[in-house]
């Protein structure tokens, strides 16, 4: 659906995307992740045809954004970053001249816009002045804009970024529902909306994709050891060294509890380690209350790959 | 044309949901209607009936187009970037000829309504002629200052339309488009009025915009001005293109 292959932006003094490429399939989720500043907007703009670039070359579903600007954009649904919208319009209005400008047929334009309205929870106020409406509903006016000529490709850039966390999930779930009929490139540097909701990820950082994968990959490629947390009743001082003579086990911090628990995190080569940890307090005596690996989360992996980019 | 047609509605629609618009309304038909009254008494007092029209279209009125256009103008771009909708609008299938054009039209469309009280000064004078003199109003001569008013208006909103499309500041917009319109007006005057070289009066009267208006309303309509008038409303409205095609972040 997309194909990016080695395009670079250059701003005055400053590479903002650098020789980048990745591709998507279609009727993938894909996030694509970075801080701030990264170079996630720019793309963006790029693949929408609204910047021009300074070299390589991007694919929408078969059309050159250079050469053939008008096909693609009649199939990608942009919601830009700040969600822009015309204040003094109401929302009908505004859905209408949107349509209009992208070429939906007349006769099947009123169909569609209740279509989308009803989509993302706009039939109430349809007639409402859209610089009356609150934060999340003008947020749902743009998403319902960029649905509006049943677009392939839908390229939405932090779609929930100033929603409360009721409409977040509302806006949410809408993604997942409209994942089942359109592509989805969802730009975000909030990261439990990437975990919720996208299949694939594709991570940017200062102007360079660092990382392309599903979660699971990326976090097993990123930690080869796994964290076991352990909560035993022994003294320190004991399961210091019994757990510093096993094969394959550091210790990374202990702390001692009310009662004579002891709150052990271990770095262990696998997370098989578990059964042995159990035998280990079983033929020792020691009562044991609590045994888990460590869920990676997604934040972690993020700052990993971000932060040694920079030290590289 | 579809395309246009849309932007073409939304712009008038736009333009006459804002405040602005009915204060430059308000302001100029206060303006013209003044220009009327004074008309009425130099024509009480035995005013010669030739310079009726010429003061409809000519004279004071002139000056304040160099305010108005601007304020009409200032919105079109600066607006578009300031909300961020200009992005929104370039990644639909529109080219930014349609939309420079659209607005230029909107525009237009509304500078003509500003002109609308003429249309009841005009039946107002036909009422007021004497039975003896057939040939008042003469409106040859309005047609041609209809003519006038339509080419200077096209010109100066095409300068303002640029102004504006460089710019996310309404105000810079406005300032800048009334610098270069008095820019233009005043060397105008300036060269074809009161210069001594006679080279430069020569070149001035080519150039004023004033000179112009008052030819116009006298009913003479000289092609050379005409060309002049279109030809640098298309180059302004071209720029204006190329800047919303190059200057987008």
């Amino acid at each position: 659906m997309i194909k990016v292959s080695g395009v670079t932006k250059k701003y005055p003094g400053r590479l903002a995307v650098d020789h980048i490429s990745f591709e998507v399939a279609r009727g993938e989720i894909v996030g694509f992740l970075g801080p701030n500043g990264a170079g996630k907007t720019t793309t963006m703009r790029m693949l929408t045809g609204y910047l021009p670039m300074n070299s390589g070359r991007i694919e929408v579903a078969g059309y050159d954004v250079a050469t053939q600007p008008k096909e693609v954009r009649r199939r990608i649904g942009y919601l830009p970053e700040s969600c822009p919208l015309y204040p003094e319009m109401r929302v009908d209005e505004y859905l209408r001249f949107r349509a209009e400008l992208k070429g939906v047929k007349p006769s099947a334009r009123r169909a569609k816009i209740n279509e989308v309205k009803e989509q993302c929870g706009l039939t109430e106020v349809g007639k409402r002045i859209i610089g009356q409406l609150s934060k999340g509903y003008r947020q749902r006016v743009g998403l319902a804009d960029s649905l509006v000529h049943d677009p392939d490709l839908l390229v939405l850039d932090e779609p929930t970024v100033g929603l409360d966390p009721y409409q977040i999930r509302q806006v949410r779930e809408l993604i997942k529902q409209l994942s089942e009929k359109h592509t989805i490139l969802l730009c975000t540097h909030i990261l439990p909306e990437v975990e919720a909701i996208c299949e694939r990820i594709l991570i940017i950082n200062e102007g360079k994709i660092v990382a392309a994968d599903t979660e699971e990959n990326l976090h097993r490629r990123l930690h080869a050891c796994s964290i076991i947390e352990m909560e035993v009743k022994v003294d320190p001082a004991v399961a210091t060294a019994k757990l510093g003579g096993m094969e394959g086990v550091d210790i990374r911090t202990a702390n001692t509890l009310d009662g004579g628990w002891l709150w052990l995190e271990l770095e262990a080569d696998t997370s098989d380690m578990r059964e042995e940890l159990f035998n280990l307090a079983v033929t020792e005596g020691w009562a044991l209350r609590e045994l888990a690996e460590q869920e990676h989360s997604l934040e972690d992996t993020f700052v990993q790959i971000t932060r040694n980019r920079e030290s590289v | 044309m579809s395309i246009f047609l849309s932007l073409f509605k939304k712009e008038l629609r736009t333009c006459f949901l804002s405040p602005i618009a009915y204060v430059v309304l308000f302001f100029f038909w206060v303006l013209t209607g003044l220009n009327f009254w004074w008309l009425l008494v130099q024509l009480a007092d035995g005013e010669s009936l030739t310079m009726a029209t010429q003061q409809m279209f000519g004279g004071l009125i002139c000056f304040s187009l160099l305010v108005i256009v601007p304020l009409i103008t200032m919105r079109l771009f600066a607006e578009e970037r300031k909300l961020g909708t200009l992005e929104s609008l370039l990644t639909t299938p529109l080219t930014a000829t349609e939309l420079v054009l659209a607005k230029f039209a909107g525009a237009l469309v509304f500078y003509l309504v500003l002109w609308l009280p003429v249309v009841a000064y005009t039946i107002i004078q036909q009422n007021l002629a004497p039975v003896e003199v057939h040939q008042f109003p003469d409106f040859g001569a309005i047609r041609a200052g209809v003519l006038g008013i339509m080419l200077v208006g096209g010109l100066y909103i095409s300068i303002g339309l640029l102004m504006s499309s460089l710019t996310s500041n309404q105000i810079v917009a406005a300032i800048s488009g009334f610098a270069v319109l008095c820019i233009l007006f005043f060397a105008g005057l300036f060269m074809a009025y009161m210069a001594s070289n006679p080279a430069a009066r020569f070149f001035g009267q080519y150039v004023s915009t004033y000179a112009h208006l008052l030819d116009y309303s006298r009913g003479i309509v000289d092609s050379r001005s005409v060309v002049i008038y279109i030809s640098y409303t298309v180059w302004f409205l071209f720029a204006s293109v190329k800047v919303i095609e190059s200057k987008r972040a």
